[in-house]
Order: structure tokens, then C-alpha cells, then sequence
């Protein structure tokens, strides 16, 4: 019996990896997940450019602010986006308003500053662009201005250097939080975790869609072709489950290395294409979540969060796969198989959305229950365990209901699978299942 | 042997089969006959253990069947049981594999039957490109793969010409003098008529007739004669024992009530001119199954 265990599962993963759609998913896989690791110089190539300094002309009405305003825009723009290369080109232009704003047509990279002092001779200034201009540009401009203009009302005051360096100084703030357990550098970590762990999760969340559908499509398409009649004829029922969920699972395991592989194939074309690290060259909206990951206690945790993710998630896999396996005994065609799947991916998808908005729920007693329900725990523990919400007590607690759970489906599963395999008629479906389930 | 005792199927309240007995012999080929829903592939499946019996016993050489013996049984099940999207050669290994072959074994195996039933062009093609008749042989070649000792065919005629159920018929000939035991289903009679020595005639659930064919044709007294010469129909219902006659063209088929009457009718037809056939035949077993049919819903 152990070969043809063995056999079912070489079969099943066979029927599986040896279509043609599987090669075409995996090379479109592969192209979108490489692309996207390299979205900066595909947007390059059709065009685009990241790096493409912004033009800045300055009309200085007052004849001294120019040179202060770069100096202050060249200090601010490595501060505020965090980027190595200039992102401003900032020139004195010395034409009118009009001619400034012609040069300004058809580009989006450019801006037009002028500076004049008012009526009291503080500075007044404008700034002027063809569309939107970038949150962070605009930052490092707005203070840029805002900056020249204190620095030239200090000129025109008695304030000596030393006053001025003072008064230039960042603040330091000591925070404190009292609560031992919880880090100030953490306390980014809601925006940090809404922004990177949809990207994180969402291979579980395909994953698991893999193997429900995998798992369902097989049981149904033998059990519609009569052919599970020859099958369960030569093997036991409880064989021919277990194939089909080593072999999901295996399945899906390969998938997800093949996706790290993918992964691993993006960086290999950024570092031959040399454009740097993937989170600077995002943008400075990426370099800030980095850098905030960076300074957090997240890269520390890591050494435990990964493992109790993987396992917890492997055991997740499992139960999908029971669960699909069970259900896909229960149908009668492909379309009962369709409609039954519906429930599995509410249950997945809600984990997913309750997993991004985690941080929300400031460990609130429900979010904690709910991070111990199985099939939604494997996604929602690890992230309440990187906000600080849940301790590893609380991932392990998880991995045991999830166990058990396991268990409980293949005890009560086996039962409903023996006569849902080998039934054709909905008359009584639930009827008969329950039925099944009562049989010792 | 296969020993089928007192064996009674309920799904629910529903008796689907009712205290069926029957005993297969090494070498017999025995038909287990019914209309639709007479409990036919029921019993099949309690045979193979896909069902539990709700009571009596069903062994194979003493022995409850289990998946320790099911690499000797061969299966053919009434609808088609392939998988479509493999191949001839995919769907072969994966059945013979079950049945515990070697893969060396089941591709030798293969390209001898696939030979015999001259479809060897097949092999490499999907199952879904094959025509039911095709698809129909490969059935029945992954159900004699492994030389099986008992081998259950539920309707292998179903779908085939008649050039190929001769075919099937040889093969399964040929396998009962190589001494395995097969038990088929069928409700066309002249194919159990054909190559069955034993059977039981089902209806509802329950066997109406069984045992060997020569002895029900026996038991049943009724017989049939063809008669072709100048004689009316009037003068043949006047005989005394004289069922009914129905004339087929130039010949008249007479019902009698018993092989006796034959002689009172041979004395009034030898009396008259021109007789060109007189032929007394044993009836059909079609006809005995639609009598024992017909008594039973008249009860």
C-alpha cells in the first residue's frame, strides 16, 4: 500500500507539473515577478525615469536668495528622501516669469520658484509646475523656502552664529514609554506593516489557491470520469486522500521555491542591469518604509518569526488541503466543486485583509481570538507577532489548534470522503454526510 | 471460488438488493442479468468492497475480499471509468500499477492486447481522441491488464458493434479456459445466451431465476415451433395446448404449453401438404426472463 501511496502522489504531481499551463503560468510568474523587481527599469525602458533630476529655475527678485535657497534645497533633499544622487537640478534663471513658464511646457520634472520680498521685506515666494509635483519634492522645496527665508531674517537681526547653529540644531527628544515590553523605534511599525506585509502574505494567499483548486480539480475529475471507482476498487479511500494531499502540498512547496527562485532571478537581472538596491530605487516613498524597517526591532525578530511562519503555514497548507480534498468528495461535477470552493476563499481572504489591517486593532481581545483560528492564523499571527500584539506563546497556541484541526479533518474528513467519493447524486448530500460522520 | 451468500443491500429504507446467493466457479463465466435498477451494479460494487453488505457474506476462495486480493480482480464498471486526459499507455500504467503490475510487465502486457483488439495505432493517443467503441476496448483492456483471477465485467457489450463483441466475447473465453472466474452484467440476453453456463435473473433487488442455463431452459416448459407449409393460423389455434401463433412471413411461430403438445401439433401438420419445416425450439431466454418478469408484476 505504501507504493501505491507513493505511486498516487507521483501521478497527481505528474498530472500537474507536466502540463503545458502549468509551464505557462510559471513563465508568466517568472516575467511578472521579475519585472516588478526591476519595475524601475522597465518604467526606464518604455520611457519612464526614477532618477531624472527635477529642474528647478529660480527667479530671484530680491538678489540674495539664490544661492541660499540651493544650498538649503542640496542639505534637505539627501534629509527628507533619503536618496544618494541629486534630485534637484536647481538653476538661477534670469529671464521673466513668461519665458520661465514656457520652458516649463511638456515637462513634468520641473518647477519654477520665484522669490521676492513683500511689503515688510520678508521673502515671498511662488512655486509654479506644469502638473503634481512629488509629496517628498514639495517637502524638500517647501522647507528649502522656508529655511532661506528665516536664515535671511536672522541676516537683518543682531544674531551671532553660534545662536544661529543653536537655533538650526535638531531637537533630540527623549521618548519614553513606560510599558517595558513596547520600543519607541516600534512605533512605526502599523505603517510599516500596512505597507509591506500585503507583499509579504500574498504568495500564501496564491498558494493556498493553488492547492485548493489543484486538490478539488483532481478528486472531481476522477470521481466525474467514473474513474474512482477503478482507483478506490485498488486502493483505500484513505490512501487515495492521503495522495492527493502530499501530493498539494508537495506541490505547492514548489511552487512557493520556485517563487523565491523567481525572486532570486529579479535581483540577479538588477544587480547585472546595476541599478542599485531595489527599496532606493523605488522611490523615496519605498526608502522611507525601509529605512523605517531598518531602525525598528523587526530585522532582530526575524530569526524566530520566519520559522513559526513556515511552520504554522505548512500546517495551514495542510488543513486547506483536507478541507479541499473533503469537500471535492462531497460534489458531483465541476461546477458543485466552483461553488464549494467559494466558502475556503472568503475564509483565506479575510485573514489577508485582517492581516494588513492588524495594526488597527491595537491588540484588541477580538483580533487576538481571531489569531488563533485556524486558516486565517497562519496569516494573522505572525503579523500581530511582528507588531508586538502577540508573543511566540500565542503563534504556538495557534499551531496546536491548527493541529488539531488536522487532526479532526482527517478523523471526521476520512468518513465523509469514503462516501462522498463514490456518490453521484446531491439528493441528501448533507443528509448522508452527517450520516457518514456518525459511523464508527 | 466466489461465493455470493444471502447477501441483502439497503440505502436507507430502500432494498437494493434482496438475499442474493450465487457461487461462481474457477473457469465459469456466470451472467448476473436485470433491467436498469434491478441491483446489478450494486452487488458488483459489494463484490469489489466499494460497498458494505448490510447483511450475508461475499468471499473469494473463503476468504473476505480485501484490498490484500483486489490486485487479482479485474473491474469493468458500466459507465465509462477512464481518465480522458491521459493517454492509452498513461491510463494502462496507472490502473496496471494499482493492480500491483511492474511497469515492464503492464507495456508487455499492453502491446499484445492492444495488438489483439487492433487498436496498437492508439497507444500514444488520448483517451478523449478515441471513439466510444475504442474508448470501450481500452476499458476492457485495463480490466484484463493483470491476467485477473476474477474478473466482474458490468455491461462490457454496451457502445460496441457487433464485430466487437465477438471480439470481447473470444477474450473472455479465452480467459475462463485459463481458469479465471468471470461474473458479467447485462440486460441484452443473447450476449449471456452466447458464453454463459450459470446466471441469476434479477428484478428489484431480488433473483427471480438462477442456475445453470441448460436447467432453466429445462425447468421452462414452454417451447416455440416454426412451422412453413399450407396450413392456416386458425387450424394451428385449434390444437389443444396451442399458446398462440403469430405468423412471420411465409412461416408461422407457434407457442405450446409444453414439449407433449409438440406431437399433437406434428400429427395435425403431417396431414396436411407441402410441410417444408418443422422445426421445435427451445425458447429464448428472453422469453423466460419477460414470463418470470411478467408473473412477477402480475404478483
Amino acid at each position: 500500500m505504501k507504493n501505491k501511496l507513493k505511486y498516487l502522489v507521483d501521478v497527481s504531481l505528474k498530472r500537474k507539473l507536466h502540463t503545458k499551463w502549468f509551464m505557462i503560468a510559471n513563465i508568466v510568474l517568472a516575467l511578472i515577478i521579475v519585472a516588478v523587481i526591476n519595475i524601475d527599469s522597465v518604467i526606464r525602458f518604455f520611457g519612464g525615469d526614477f532618477d531624472e533630476a527635477v529642474s528647478v529655475y529660480v527667479i530671484d527678485e530680491t538678489g540674495v536668495s539664490f544661492e541660499r535657497l540651493k544650498e538649503q534645497i542640496e542639505s534637505l533633499e539627501f534629509s527628507i528622501t533619503g536618496e544618494e544622487e541629486t534630485t534637484f537640478d536647481v538653476k538661477l534663471y534670469d529671464k521673466d516669469l513668461d519665458s520661465a513658464k514656457k520652458e516649463l511646457e511638456g515637462d513634468e520634472d520641473a518647477a519654477i520658484i520665484t522669490l521676492a520680498n513683500d511689503d515688510n521685506f520678508v521673502l515671498s515666494a511662488s512655486l509654479i509646475s506644469e502638473s503634481y509635483i512629488d509629496t517628498l519634492d514639495y517637502q524638500v522645496l517647501y522647507q528649502a523656502i522656508q529655511n532661506t527665508k528665516t536664515m535671511l531674517a536672522i541676516d537683518t537681526s543682531s544674531i551671532s552664529e553660534d545662536e544661529l547653529n543653536q537655533i538650526y540644531a535638531p531637537i533630540e527628544i527623549e521618548r519614553i514609554i513606560l510599558d517595558e515590553t513596547k520600543k519607541s523605534e516600534n512605533e512605526s511599525m502599523d505603517t510599516i506593516m500596512s505597507t509591506v506585509f500585503p507583499v509579504v502574505i500574498l504568495p500564501f494567499f496564491m498558494l493556498t489557491i493553488f492547492l485548493v483548486q489543484m486538490i478539488g480539480a483532481e478528486v472531481n475529475d476522477e470521481k466525474t470520469t467514473r474513474g474512482m471507482e477503478i482507483i478506490i476498487s485498488n486502493v483505500s479511500p484513505r490512501v487515495h486522500f492521503f495522495s492527493k494531499v502530499i501530493a498539494g502540498n508537495v506541490f505547492i512547496i514548489m511552487q512557493g521555491i520556485l517563487l523565491v527562485i523567481y525572486a532570486g532571478l529579479g535581483l540577479m537581472v538588477r544587480k547585472l542591469l546595476g541599478t542599485g538596491s531595489i527599496f532606493t530605487s523605488l522611490g523615496s516613498e519605498m526608502t522611507g518604509v525601509f529605512n523605517g524597517i531598518m531602525q525598528t526591532e523587526f530585522m532582530s525578530k526575524l530569526s524566530y518569526i520566519i520559522p513559526l511562519t513556515l511552520v504554522l503555514m505548512l500546517l495551514t497548507f495542510v488543513a486547506y488541503s483536507l478541507l479541499a480534498g473533503i469537500l471535492a468528495s462531497m460534489t458531483t461535477n465541476a461546477e458543485d466543486f466552483g461553488q464549494l470552493q467559494t466558502p475556503i476563499m472568503i475564509i483565506s481572504l479575510i485573514g489577508y485583509y485582517l492581516a494588513m489591517m492588524a495594526g488597527m486593532f491595537k491588540g484588541a481581545l477580538f483580533i487576538r481570538i481571531l489569531s488563533y483560528v485556524p486558516f486565517i492564523s497562519a496569516i494573522l499571527s505572525p503579523s500581530l507577532l511582528v507588531l508586538g500584539q502577540i508573543g511566540i506563546i500565542d503563534v504556538i497556541i495557534s499551531m496546536l489548534i491548527v493541529i488539531v484541526t488536522n487532526y479532526l479533518l482527517i478523523h471526521y474528513g476520512l468518513k465523509i470522503y469514503k462516501v462522498g467519493i463514490l456518490n453521484y447524486s446531491s439528493k441528501d448530500l448533507w443528509k448522508k454526510m452527517f450520516k457518514a460522520i456518525k459511523q464508527k | 471460488m466466489l461465493k455470493v451468500e444471502n447477501v441483502t443491500k439497503y440505502y436507507g429504507d430502500f432494498k437494493a438488493v434482496d438475499n442474493l446467493s450465487f457461487t461462481v466457479q474457477p473457469g465459469e463465466i456466470f451472467g448476473l442479468l436485470g433491467v436498469n435498477g434491478a441491483g446489478k451494479t450494486t452487488t458488483f460494487r459489494m463484490i469489489m468492497g466499494l460497498l458494505d453488505v448490510s447483511s450475508g457474506s461475499i468471499t473469494m476462495d473463503g476468504k473476505k475480499i480485501d484490498y490484500s486480493m483486489t490486485d487479482s480482480i479485474g473491474f469493468l464498471t458500466e459507465e465509462r471509468s477512464l481518465l480522458t486526459k491521459m493517454t492509452v499507455k498513461e491510463q494502462c500504467l496507472y490502473y496496471g500499477t494499482l493492480k500491483g503490475m511492474t511497469r515492464s510487465d503492464i507495456l508487455k502486457r499492453l502491446d499484445e492486447l492492444l495488438v489483439k483488439f487492433g487498436i496498437e495505432e492508439y497507444k500514444d493517443k488520448k483517451i478523449k481522441e478515441l471513439s466510444k467503441g475504442n474508448q470501450q476496448k481500452i476499458q476492457f483492456i485495463t480490466a484484463i491488464l493483470n491476467n485477473p483471477k476474477l474478473l466482474i465485467l458490468d455491461e462490457p457489450f454496451s457502445g460496441l458493434d457487433p464485430f466487437n463483441v465477438e471480439l470481447f466475447k473470444e477474450q473472455i473465453v479465452e480467459m475462463s479456459k485459463k481458469g479465471s472466474m468471470i461474473i458479467f452484467s447485462s440486460h441484452r440476453m443473447e450476449h449471456v445466451e452466447l458464453f454463459c453456463k450459470k446466471l441469476v435473473v434479477m428484478l428489484k433487488g431480488k433473483p427471480v431465476l438462477e442456475g445453470y442455463l441448460s436447467d432453466i431452459k429445462e425447468q421452462f416448459r414452454k417451447k416455440n415451433i416454426f412451422i412453413k407449409g399450407d396450413i392456416t393460423k386458425e387450424e394451428l389455434e385449434g390444437i389443444t395446448g396451442v399458446v398462440s401463433v403469430e405468423p412471420h412471413q411465409d412461416e408461422y411461430e407457434v407457442k405450446i404449453e409444453s414439449a407433449d403438445i409438440a406431437t399433437s401439433v406434428f400429427d395435425v401438420v403431417r396431414k396436411k401438404k407441402n410441410i417444408t419445416k418443422f422445426v421445435v425450439e427451445e425458447p429464448s431466454l428472453n422469453e423466460i426472463f419477460v414470463a418470470k418478469v411478467g408473473e412477477s408484476f402480475e404478483k
